[in-house]
């Protein structure tokens, strides 16, 4: 399981002052759940999950990953982590399975094992035609089912995936929900993020409004709707952006 | 940290490197061939360059002017023209009307003019005068083939003499010389691959180096396949680890390669331009000494490139930021180019230079273990060094994320309209340089006192003051002209003399490690010799410096470089060492810059670098002045250097006199 309590994030600018791209931000996302985090570009999405995936250390609060922290226990958080997110690059000079095994063995995998699963998830995603090809010669969708491997070649209980649709076409990203609800049939915690208010509506359990850093609300879709009196998603979202706007404006005066 | 994640993160990334063609080709094939191709077509061009000249020949017009004539003037005359029908593809004919003509039309190549003459004793004698243009390479090989036929002519001439003489012609050869070389094949192969050798290895080994370097990291970050890597479960050291051990493998093979190939073609071009062969081997034992000392060097570079891979963005500012370092390593690798210079224990400890140094020395088998070891601890004390800046830079978020951080770049944009940018104030930095390197050049070359005087007002201070009305600035704020509270400007006096007197003693030992040439001493210790008075002697080289050059470098230019403090006083310092225009006194002067830039930030006021620089530059003039006074002389070692114990007494007292002006500068607590 995921588990976020009061993190804090902040970049130095040229100026001297800081820039906070994650405010206080509490979540918790369980096995067997689809949590999404919403919001528009710069809203801290991504730099929350780079803080899980042990890329970015935070100023304050705790993340922990099966309940390994975050900030002490990189080694073990990676190892239980799977990512993936819409615009990795690949080795262009190495073919899938050579990619597939350099990944798997960092993880700590054994050959056999890895060799295993590799046939196990070409069949699966329809890639044994291209699995020995150099990989600069493969198509996007190709591309995204080699990282689709690569990422669960350690079977990690936590899934995260950082845009894992943006930029590709419709049949790939429809590859990639099918993935993403997989993995929540299997029972692993997934957590992903989007500024596509569709595709929150049509994965996730659990929503995580986010914007300028800060968690505007979070819940179901339905107690969402239910709390808002709207039933479009871009409507509730936009619904508490004002909302969290005119609470500002209210501090400000009472200030 | 395993080192088993690391090995994989290796084996990786050398097999997509071998996949690379480039790469290989750059690596591998190149030297292979380039070898081969530079020697023999280099051979075979002077070869035949040489053959086709010969083979043109040479049209050689002969004048005949002897106003006296007998038997024997007109045997020699006909026997001089013999000898030079005699040469190979010559034409010699007698002189033609217009001879003139043909000769500027270079129809004719030589003209040889016989005529009679009167030595010093009256005696007489033959004049043979042999006109051409020294400037062609063909006509300077026609003449060295007329000298010759000349000669031979003379000696024959002599022998007559002699004989008609009844003398023995040998009665005047009283000695033969006969050159007995001692130097093995082996030896005189080393001296000649000693030269260039080093400086190909050192340039082969960065520019191989920097190629993959730049791929490895800033690559990855360019394909975005770095993010994938770091949330693997791979450490930062274990990737760290593998792409340093790539860069480090690819750059020996690349030396191997290199070093193999050239002694191969070394052989094979010796063995055909006929030189002796007979038992010359190359040395193979100097060979792989090199190949040892080269390894913590390969190391060395490969740390210090991997760390700019890492801060860079891109590949192509990867590149950039390389460039420095391969220039640096070059120059420093050109000085086996250097006849006079060998290493020492001295010279061993400074990078590049060592090896380079070493390699010559080992190429004539001359050289002391010591040196090698020196040689190979220096490096990889530095190896380590680097080797734990990369780990470190390898953790630090900001830098290998710097790409994301998109508020930045508005900001810099932001920065760049503004006049005070680092762009600007290179420019200002180029024309104040070129100004002072043409008119204060002259000026001074004019009259040493005046031109130092008007160097220091119009072309240092005018154009800062000017600059600042234009831009309607205030001179107060902007150059920190502001008055320093007593107890800074109390121990600024300590600082400057115990600063002043240290950096001497690194003067002096960077002298013994690079001897200044014996007429730049002279050149310098010219301005303290000027027939003026001592008064204005201190006015030009004390007062005007420490006004002047403290408002251009710590009150204007310090300005131009970036919100932080210590990177504005590094590069000012820098400029303030590239503005004397002199090699040996860059390091000196580079440190006073520093100390006089934190000076002024420091304390905000730009007085006490005045002040200081002022005390600096009046010591030195103090002590020349002075040095064979009894109350100076004990202190120093000669006419301008102090002893050694002097330093050991001035290090104590600018560490406490900096730690008092550090604490009484501290900026106050708001309470």
């Amino acid at each position: 399981m995921i588990a976020v309590q009061a993190l804090v994030k902040e970049f130095p600018k040229k100026d001297g002052t800081t820039f906070r791209a994650v405010d206080e931000v509490s979540f918790e996302a369980a096995h067997g759940e689809i949590v999404c985090l919403l919001g528009v570009n710069g809203a801290g999405k991504t730099t929350t999950m780079r803080i899980l995936s042990t890329v970015f250390k935070p100023q304050s609060g705790k993340a922990s990953i099966e309940g390994f922290d975050v900030l002490t226990q990189g080694d073990q958080v990676r190892r239980n982590l799977g990512f993936l997110s819409g615009d990795t690059g690949l080795y262009a000079r190495l073919t899938p399975r050579e990619f597939i095994h350099y990944f798997g063995r960092l993880y700590g995998v054994q050959d056999n094992a890895i060799k295993r699963r590799i046939e196990e998830m070409s069949a699966l995603l329809d890639m044994r035609e291209f699995l020995d090809k150099k990989m600069e010669f493969l198509s996007t969708g190709m591309k995204q089912k080699v990282s689709i491997v690569r990422s669960i070649i350690h079977d990690p209980p936590v899934m995260i995936f950082d845009e894992p649709t943006a930029g590709l076409d419709i049949l790939t990203a429809r590859n990639i929900i099918a993935f993403i609800r997989d993995c929540k049939q299997r029972g692993k915690c997934v957590l992903f993020s989007t500024h596509i208010m569709r595709e929150a509506e049509r994965l996730a359990d659990r929503v995580i409004m986010i914007h300028q850093g800060r968690i505007l609300t979070q819940g179901s879709l339905p107690s969402l709707r239910e709390e808002s009196g709207l039933t479009d998603l871009d409507d509730i979202f936009v619904y508490y952006v004002n909302q969290a706007s005119a609470d500002a404006k209210v501090e400000a005066h009472e200030f | 940290m395993s080192f088993k994640k690391a090995l994989i993160v290796y084996r990786k990334e050398l097999l997509e490197l071998l996949r690379d063609r480039r790469t290989l080709f750059a690596t591998v094939v190149l030297p292979v061939i380039m070898y081969p191709l530079l020697f023999m077509g280099f051979s075979a061009i002077m070869s035949r360059q040489a053959g086709v000249l010969e083979k043109r020949g040479a049209t050689v017009a002969w004048v005949d002017s002897l106003s006296i004539r007998n038997a024997d003037s007109g045997s020699f005359s006909k026997s001089i023209q013999d000898n030079l029908a005699k040469l190979e593809y010559f034409t010699v004919v007698p002189a033609p009307k217009a001879l003139k003509q043909l000769y500027a039309e270079e129809e004719i190549q030589a003209i040889v003019t016989l005529s009679d003459s009167l030595s010093k004793q009256g005696l007489a004698t033959y004049k043979l005068q042999v006109q051409y243009d020294a400037s062609g390479e063909r006509e300077r090989m026609i003449y060295g083939k007329i000298e010759k036929a000349l000669l031979a002519t003379e000696k024959a001439e002599i022998n007559r003499r002699l004989v008609t003489l009844k003398v023995n012609p040998e009665l005047i050869k009283p000695m033969v010389i006969v050159p007995r070389d001692t130097s093995t094949a082996e030896k005189k192969m080393g001296s000649f691959l000693g030269m260039f050798l080093p400086y190909i290895m050192i340039l082969t080994l960065v520019a191989g180096a920097a190629t993959i370097a730049a791929d490895l990291v800033a690559g990855e970050k360019e394909r975005r396949t770095l993010e994938t890597l770091l949330v693997s479960s791979a450490s930062r050291s274990e990737i760290v680890w593998g792409k340093y051990l790539t860069i480090f493998t690819m750059a020996m093979v690349n030396v191997t390669i290199n070093l193999v190939s050239l002694s191969f073609s070394l052989r094979f071009l010796m063995s055909q331009s006929g030189l002796e062969t007979q038992g010359l081997q190359l040395p193979i034992s100097a060979f792989l000494i090199l190949l040892l000392a080269m390894v913590p060097l390969a190391s060395l570079f490969a740390a210090l490139l991997l760390s700019i891979s890492t801060f860079s963005r891109n590949m192509k500012e990867a590149r950039t930021y390389e460039q420095p370092i391969m220039m640096v390593s070059m120059l420093l690798g050109m000085i086996s180019f250097v006849p006079s210079i060998e290493i020492n224990n001295l010279l061993a400890l400074v990078p590049v230079v060592n090896i380079s140094l070493l390699f010559k020395a080992v190429m004539i088998n001359e050289y002391a273990l010591s040196h090698l070891l020196l040689t190979i601890g220096t490096t990889l004390v530095l190896d380590a060094i680097a080797i734990w800046a990369t780990v470190k830079l390898f953790n630090t978020e900001s830098v290998l994320f710097r790409s994301e951080d998109d508020s930045n770049v508005k900001i810099s944009r932001a920065n760049k309209r503004s006049f005070f940018n680092p762009f600007y104030g290179l420019v200002y930095f180029a024309i104040a340089v070129l100004a002072l390197f043409y008119l204060g050049g002259k000026w001074q070359a004019a009259n040493l006192v005046r031109g130092l005087q008007m160097t220091e007002l119009a072309l240092i201070l005018l154009p800062v003051l000017i600059v600042l009305r234009l831009l309607k600035l205030k001179p107060k704020e902007t150059l920190r002209l502001k008055l320093p509270r007593l107890q800074e400007v109390a121990l600024v006096p300590f600082i400057a003399v115990s600063a002043a007197v240290l950096v001497t003693l690194a003067a002096q030992l960077i002298n013994a490690v690079f001897p200044f040439p014996p007429e730049y001493m002279e050149s310098m210790s010219k301005i303290f010799q000027q027939d003026v008075s001592l008064g204005m002697m201190f006015l030009v080289i004390a007062i005007l410096p420490g006004i002047c050059e403290e408002v251009l470098f710590r009150g204007f230019l310090i300005r131009f470089f970036g919100d932080k403090a210590r990177n504005a006083v590094i590069i000012s310092a820098l400029l303030f060492a590239i503005f004397h225009l002199d090699p040996f006194r860059f390091l000196p002067v580079f440190l006073l810059g520093l100390l006089l830039g934190y000076l002024t930030v420091r304390s905000g006021s730009i007085i006490n670098s005045m002040l200081s620089h002022a005390i600096n530059n009046g010591l030195a003039l103090l002590v020349v002045t002075y040095a064979s006074q009894p109350w100076l002389k004990p202190l120093l070692q000669d006419a301008e250097n102090f002893k050694l114990w002097v330093g050991l007494l001035a290090l104590p007292v600018l560490a406490t006199s900096l730690w008092m002006f550090h604490k009484v500068t501290a900026p106050k607590e708001l309470n």
